[in-house]
């Protein structure tokens, strides 16, 4: 594929947890930077709507989202080194099927699954990165989307106010804007470590 | 007795005394514990342990809330 590939990348493992607007996109990314191996994981089937935002294709509906993910990841890398796991994460089986990550993309839908996973890479994985993202419905303000290194461990995406709700869709633009802000962070991470950039407090 | 508590890098002056732990204050602040992550002086804080967790004046408290989507 591409003729450059970051010596700090090729041996990088990266674990992606949920298959959704984020997950399916940072995945993309991630693949595409041609990083070391990503371990992938949902518990979910592609439906309809998800098409709006997320990287499946019509055809693939009804399909499992790790195994749909999967096929397309290795469409774009016959060699892309793919783990998946069909499985709602919880605080046990995030520290087994992740163990061997240097940095987690926190790609839940759900707030309260966003805070469960966070709290336990930072509380149980000592030597492992979350790239975690809060803020993103709706459309337009793309420049409200930052990322913000809130610890050595911890970064966050997002405008940190946008959350979805009746009459604050998600959407393909500001979704994949803030998937790319993880992949782009989780590159930057890998490549520079956490020093590159100075922690930022939430205002 | 005033007190005061660093939130998120901003200092808060609690003039009636500080929340006497970390569920207090965050009721205080109607913050839903379930969607928050939370750092006292650079060490997290598990969500079971909110309503043990001890305030005291000066800590440094930073709190990441969750919103849905993605």
């Amino acid at each position: 594929m591409t003729p450059y590939t970051f010596y700090e990348l090729k041996n990088a493992v990266v674990g992606i947890a949920g298959l959704g607007g984020l997950g399916s996109n940072v995945a993309v990314a991630l693949t595409r930077l041609r990083i070391g191996k990503l371990i992938l994981t949902d518990f979910d089937v592609v439906e309809e709507s998800n098409l709006n935002r997320q990287n499946y294709f019509h055809n693939q509906i009804g399909q499992h989202k790790v195994d749909s993910s999967l096929e397309n990841l290795s469409r774009i890398d016959p060699e892309a080194d793919l783990e998946g796991h069909k499985v709602r994460l919880t605080p046990e089986k995030i520290m087994r099927i992740f163990k061997n990550c240097q940095v987690i993309a926190e790609c839940f839908d759900r707030a309260d699954q966003k805070q469960m996973l966070v709290e336990t890479v930072l509380s149980k994985m000592k030597k492992t990165v979350v790239v975690s993202v809060s803020g993103l419905a709706g459309y337009g303000r793309s420049n409200e989307i930052r990322t913000r290194r809130i610890s050595d461990r911890l970064i966050l995406v997002g405008d940190m106010v946008s959350g979805t709700g009746p009459g604050v869709p998600l959407t393909a633009p500001r979704v994949g804007i803030a998937a790319y802000h993880q992949a782009n962070a989780i590159a930057e991470v890998l490549i520079l470590g956490t020093r590159a950039s100075r922690p930022q407090a939430i205002r | 007795m005033s007190a005061i508590l660093k939130i998120n890098g901003t200092k808060k002056t609690f003039d009636e005394g500080l929340p006497p732990t970390l569920s207090e204050l965050l009721n205080n602040l109607e913050i839903d514990a379930a969607m928050v992550v939370a750092e006292i002086d650079g060490e997290i804080i598990e969500r079971k342990s909110f309503a043990q967790t001890e305030l005291k004046e000066g800590m440094a408290i930073e709190l990441i809330r969750f919103v849905g989507g993605g």
